[in-house]
């Protein structure tokens, strides 16, 4: 391999895929890097998608080569080409059932798919979607034509995005949400105040406590939905957002070993040889107490992609795990930053917790008050950046401690200490 | 750093160019150079958003909507800006005042018999002013009424039972009215003055609009000071006739003993050319031809309008005088005189001589002024001249080969005194009568400095040139004047080249009338910066004469090349009479939308009056014209 | 390749008068003048932050343009991306004001237009030779030098050094 070129492949063309990608062609001038994804369009970023809803964006407009740090140059990418099985000890994965091709290093950087409960039942009904793809925004987008009223099962930050971008293009929006909630994944009930507000001002329905047992359709398509209070609400559109789930279905019966998704050492390497496994599919950690975990998150899958793509060439290169919440977005007009660990009911964390009616924030420090391990900046999120290399680095707090209860913290402090 | 300015762009005063040079070659450093290490300057400062006011502080104020978004007390972006603004107009009231005062108590002392060397100059002015004051006149003696006139002056200045008289008497009665009800007619100068102290101290006043209303109140208080600096200035001196002088540097002579007079009142400067002649001797005794004295800023305005003694230079060029070598003393009394003549002077030979008690310098030598002995003072100031004159004589001088002829000295008096020359009954139909027929489109009166910010002189010719152009008659006062002068704009044979044919016309026919043989000045010399006060009465005595309050006459104001206090304080009387007032550079109050609103626009429902504030002379020039053209619209013109 | 010029800092040279936040937010203007850019809508803004470190340090803080940018992968729409000239900009067509740029910076300075709803921040001034701020500062606390020449001047000292130092 010394005088040989390297064969990289990477299956996944998205965050992690690319991420590699790039940063391979960085270190290693002569590899030759193969993306394979079995998606029909070239590389985007896929938090965009939102955009084709609204029309904002075109699919041009969201193409990761040439944009960003992604140069683009030096990487061979092959749409619809989906990966159905690696061998691990051949040093080949198949494509389409059609061929092999070799690899000296793999990345796995499969991502994840959305998690559809099977007792929701008539999901396959047209109108029914679960936004995840370019392909699904772009579907999404016709239907909106037809679609009057649409109801978006789960209250997460996905169903959200897609629900806004609904209501921009003049559709009457209904959120059902089994938790008490929304954002229940990301701040605890009792934060979500500002957030609520923000989506009432917006025009956003919402019915807590709630969740569709079934999916009524005619040949139009999507007609209505049933909900567990045994009610019924008339819609031409349903967007299911419940989550998702690793991509690992096509490593059955390989070596690789799965623990829900893809386990990797620190140096971001499957047990197998030469094997790599990046993004939403791989299991990572959390830098703070070192726990497994799994995310879905784009700069976490940026970041991982990345040091898998140093440790692919030979650059040894220690991932550092993610918070399973480090999340920043504007809803409506509200922007918040959740990071670390926020839900602290039942717990013995240090908590508090400041609202002054158009901001909210609360910090979590350790039960012996010593570490921060999590904030949540609602209406104000500024510095935010700062208050996760504290968390992140594990810094004692004791100095600058109530410079954090303030969200006063400079960078400044960071010099001094 | 920024580059360096060009010479051109420092100033367009072809004299003052010249000495720019020299000093850059010699490495005297000067008020350009100065200029230029100051910069950027903070942008706090700029906008009006800095504050320091009490020992919490500074503060200040991002201007861009970040924090800190108010003061440490509290107070808003609004009031610190009409704070600061406050204290600029309490300022240039003191100094303006003060200079009255000044004059009021060397006539109480003359009246009493303590100032021999002072007399009553214009007996008429007297009795005009005490008649206008309600100080009985007939069959008084001329000292008794100097007394009373001295004593009311003297009362207008602390809070009395009436209103500030030199304020409530010399508008028109519906200015009066105006004021009243917006509650700008002050009690007292000096309480003015402190009353705005009082409420920008820490945790007084802050409330803007309320702020601004005290700072026009006092603005009026400025326009007393003027007033009565005028008035009592032509008693003891005598009121202005036209006269023809010199300006700029080629007034300096090589062979005779030069004195640089500068700062602003003629209480010293005007004993000095009195005993000039007397001092001859001594001077012709150390090998000079004689004395020559020549003017710096306003107190070479009073020389000038009163006795025709050429001005040198002004202003912001005040340091560029002694770089000709041939200033052999700077005698100053104070305001506008910038502590650095002091360093040039010592690179140069020159001596500065201080004056006044509230105005020394180090590095000058002081003589001490003093009313009761001025005549002596005077003579010791002279003989400090004559030998450094002794020292200078023989070595070569670069005095620039650059002078312009002028006709200054016009007065509400002359200038009425002159057209009664063409309408004996009613001498001031024919202005109006030309105002009305369009002869005369408007009239602008040019006052204030020289800001080194703008390439000295350029705001003022750019903008007269375009408003004689358009027949607008042009008045000038201070460094205004002290500008235009020094670019020919007082010269008759000027008038052909810069007036449009209506102006022309006028002019014309009154200096034919009077005969000069040719026309009166394009531009008329009204005189120093407390002279501003002749422009009011001018616009006051046109207002009257039509029947109307000052508001509705095409009369505008510029101060083109802003620098002084003194000149926001002028700026807001001007506004508070009712005109639109052209500041040709930025005062700090932009930091506030609603300051800046309210002065520009918003305070117009209130005097009548308003801010233009634009950089451009061009546009500036435009938009005189179309104020003067919207108020003859308003009178049906 | 000649090194490129960053921007230091003389921590013990700042009065904290923060003239250097004025001229960055009047560089970032369309009329590139005070009297102008105080009007202006979008309102223009400072990229460049006068902290304060009680008892009495004055901190001015600006964007490093990491080697290691965080900011730029973690943007979420390809909007931040390095020049030839290694400085990190920000494409403000293209971003979309979902602030994971500010989550992640661990230096605090990109700032987050309000009615813009995007995220500004140092971009070196690419009109000019030295950047605004540096040229502005009255007493030469802020030093536009490579990163040699910068740490063999003698006056260098710890501040300049940490604030030089790369992202994470
Ligand atoms: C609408 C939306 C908004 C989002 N917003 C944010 C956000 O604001 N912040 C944030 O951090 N995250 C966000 N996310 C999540 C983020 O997009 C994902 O975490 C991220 O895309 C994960 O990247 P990845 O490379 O690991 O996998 P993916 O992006 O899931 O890409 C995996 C790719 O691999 C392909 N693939 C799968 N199996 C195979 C196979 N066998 N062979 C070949 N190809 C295969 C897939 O088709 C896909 O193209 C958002 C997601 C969505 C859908």
């Amino acid at each position: 391999m010394a005088e040989d070129k390297a064969r990289y492949v990477i299956t996944g063309g998205s965050a992690a895929g690319m991420a590699a990608a790039q940063a391979i062609t960085e270190q290693d001038l002569n590899g030759i890097i193969t993306v394979l994804s079995e998606e029909p369009d070239m590389p985007y970023f896929r938090p965009l998608i939102p955009y084709m809803v609204t029309g904002k964006k075109s699919a041009g407009d969201m193409q990761m080569s040439g944009n960003g740090p992604y140069k683009g140059s030096g990487i061979d990418i092959h749409v619809n080409s989906r990966v159905d099985s690696v061998n691990v000890s051949e040093r080949t994965v198949s494509i389409n059932g059609q061929g092999n091709i070799s690899y000296d290093k793999l990345l796995l950087a499969t991502g994840s798919r959305p998690y559809l409960p099977p007792e929701i039942k008539g999901a396959d009904a047209n109108g029914v979607f679960a936004l995840r793809t370019l392909a699904d925004a772009k579907a999404m987008a016709e239907r909106v034509s037809v679609t009057d009223h649409a109801v978006m099962i789960g209250g997460g930050l996905l169903n959200l995005k897609a629900a806004f971008a609904l209501l921009e293009r003049g559709v009457k929006v209904t959120l059902v949400v089994y938790s008490p909630e929304v954002l229940s994944q990301l701040m605890e009930p009792d934060d979500a105040l500002l957030i609520r507000n923000a989506l009432d001002r917006a025009g956003l329905k919402i019915k807590t406590g709630c969740s569709a047992t079934g999916i009524l359709s005619d040949k139009s398509g999507v007609t209505g939905v049933s909900l567990d209070d045994g009610s019924e609400m008339p819609c031409q559109m349903i967007c299911i957002g419940k989550g998702v789930r690793p991509n690992v279905d096509f490593l059955s019966g390989s070596e690789i070993i799965i623990d829900q998704g893809i386990v990797v050492n620190r140096y971001t390497a499957c047990n197998t040889p030469g094997t790599y496994a990046a993004g939403d599919v791989a299991v990572t950690f959390d830098p703070v107490t070192g726990e497994r975990i799994m995310t879905g998150l784009w700069t976490n899958a940026v970041e991982m992609g990345r040091c898998a793509g140093y440790n692919m060439t030979g650059r040894k290169t220690a991932y550092s795990g993610t918070f399973g919440i480090m999340n920043a977005t504007q809803i409506a007009d509200e922007p918040f930053v959740s990071m670390g660990i926020v839900h602290t009911k039942n717990t013995d964390y240090e908590v508090h917790v400041r609202n002054t009616g158009s901001t909210y924030r609360k910090v979590v420090f350790s039960p012996d008050n010593d570490r921060l391990l999590g904030v949540l900046f609602i209406g104000d999120i500024t510095g935010a950046g700062m208050y996760r290399y504290v968390i992140r680095e594990n810094m004692p707090i004791n100095e600058i401690k109530s410079l954090i209860i303030n969200q006063r913290l400079h960078y400044g402090h960071f010099i001094r200490n | 750093m920024s580059d360096e300015l060009k010479v051109q762009e420092k100033s367009i005063d072809p004299a003052v160019q010249q000495m720019i040079s020299k000093a850059d070659e010699k490495g005297i450093v000067t008020v350009w150079d100065r200029y230029e290490a100051m910069t950027p300057q903070c942008g706090f400062g700029d906008t009006g958003l800095c504050c320091r006011h009490c020992l919490q502080g500074p503060c200040r104020i991002n201007p861009f909507g970040e924090e800190p978004k108010t003061g440490i007390c509290g107070a808003t972006a609004d009031v610190m800006v009409a704070r600061g603004l406050d204290r600029a107009i309490a300022a240039g009231t003191a100094a303006h005042s003060g200079h009255a005062k000044h004059l009021a108590h060397t006539m109480m002392k003359m009246a009493k018999g303590e100032a021999k060397d002072y007399s009553i100059k214009d007996g008429d002015k007297l009795k005009a002013v005490a008649g206008r004051l309600g100080i009985a006149v007939e069959g008084r003696e001329d000292m008794e009424i100097a007394k009373d006139v001295a004593a009311a002056a003297l009362a207008d200045f602390h809070e009395k039972e009436t209103p500030v008289l030199w304020a409530a008497t010399v508008v028109t009665p519906g200015r009066v009215k105006v004021l009243s009800d917006l509650g700008a007619v002050p009690k007292g100068i000096d309480h003015e003055v402190s009353e705005i102290m009082h409420r920008t101290l820490y945790g007084v006043d802050a409330d803007a609009v309320n702020l601004l209303i005290a700072g026009i109140r006092c603005g009026v208080a400025d326009l007393a000071g003027c007033y009565m600096g005028t008035d009592l200035a032509d008693i003891m001196f005598g009121t202005p006739t036209p006269v023809v002088s010199k300006a700029n540097m080629g007034t300096l002579k090589q062979d005779m003993v030069n004195i640089a007079v500068h700062g602003h009142n003629p209480v010293l400067s005007e004993i000095i050319v009195a005993v000039a002649d007397d001092m001859k001797k001594e001077a012709v005794d150390a090998g000079a031809a004689g004395i020559n004295i020549v003017g710096v800023c306003c107190t070479g305005n009073e020389l000038m309008e009163r006795h025709g003694i050429p001005s040198c230079t002004h202003s912001v060029s005040q340091e560029m005088a002694m770089l000709t070598g041939a200033v052999d003393a700077m005698v100053v009394d104070y305001q506008c005189i910038m502590p650095s003549v002091v360093t040039v002077a010592e690179c140069m030979g020159t001596k500065i001589v201080t004056t006044m008690d509230l105005c020394k310098i180090t590095g000058a030598e002081h003589i001490e002024f003093r009313e009761e002995a001025a005549v002596e003072k005077a003579k010791e100031v002279i003989r400090v001249a004559i030998e450094v004159f002794d020292r200078r004589k023989g070595k070569p001088v670069d005095i620039p080969d650059i002078e312009n002829t002028v006709i200054a000295g016009f007065s509400v008096e002359s200038i009425v005194a002159a057209l009664s020359k063409l309408d004996a009954e009613d001498p001031l139909k024919p202005l109006v009568d030309n105002i009305k027929n369009g002869n005369i489109r408007g009239v602008c009166l040019f006052a204030g400095c020289n800001n080194v910010k703008v390439p000295q002189d350029k705001n003022f010719k750019i903008m007269a040139e375009r408003l004689l152009k358009e027949n607008v008659l042009v008045v000038a006062t201070g460094c205004g004047a002290g500008a235009l002068m020094r670019h020919g704009f007082m010269d008759p044979a000027n008038v052909d080249k810069l007036c449009g044919e209506g102006l022309k016309a006028v002019l014309t026919a009154i200096g034919e009338a009077n005969g000069l043989n040719g026309p009166l000045p394009p531009v008329l010399h009204l005189g120093s910066c407390v002279d501003n006060s002749r422009a009011v009465a001018l616009t006051v005595a046109v207002a009257n004469y039509l029947g109307v309050d000052t508001d509705k006459l095409p009369v505008v104001a510029s101060a083109a090349e802003a620098v002084s206090e003194k000149a926001v304080s002028i700026g807001v009387y001007a506004v508070a009479a009712g005109l639109p007032t052209h500041v040709g550079v930025m005062l700090p109050v932009l930091g506030s939308p609603a300051v800046t609103e309210i002065l520009t626009d918003k305070v117009k429902e209130l005097t009548g009056g308003y801010f233009i504030v634009d950089l451009d002379p061009e546009s500036s020039a435009d938009k005189l014209l179309a104020a003067i053209d919207e108020r003859r619209k308003g009178l049906g013109l | 390749m000649s090194q490129p010029k960053e921007i230091f800092v003389v921590m013990s040279r700042c009065t904290a008068c923060k003239t250097c936040e004025i001229a960055c937010a009047v560089e970032h203007s369309g009329s590139k003048n005070l009297y102008g850019a105080i009007s202006e809508k979008p309102i223009p803004k400072s990229r460049v932050y006068v902290e304060w470190v009680a008892p009495d340090g004055k901190v001015p803080i600006v964007c490093r343009h990491c080697e290691d940018a965080p900011c730029m992968h973690a943007c979420i729409s390809g909007a931040i991306s390095r020049d030839d000239e290694g400085v990190v900009i920000t494409d403000s067509d293209k971003c979309i004001g979902c602030w994971t740029c500010v989550m992640v910076c661990p230096y605090g300075v990109i700032g987050r237009h309000l009615e813009e709803h995007k995220a500004y921040r140092c971009d070196r001034c690419p009109d000019r030779e030295i950047p605004a701020c540096v040229s502005s500062c009255p007493t030469e606390a802020l030093v536009y030098q490579t990163v040699d020449a910068f740490s063999s001047d003698a006056r260098k000292d710890v501040a300049g050094e940490m604030l030089a130092g790369e992202g994470d």
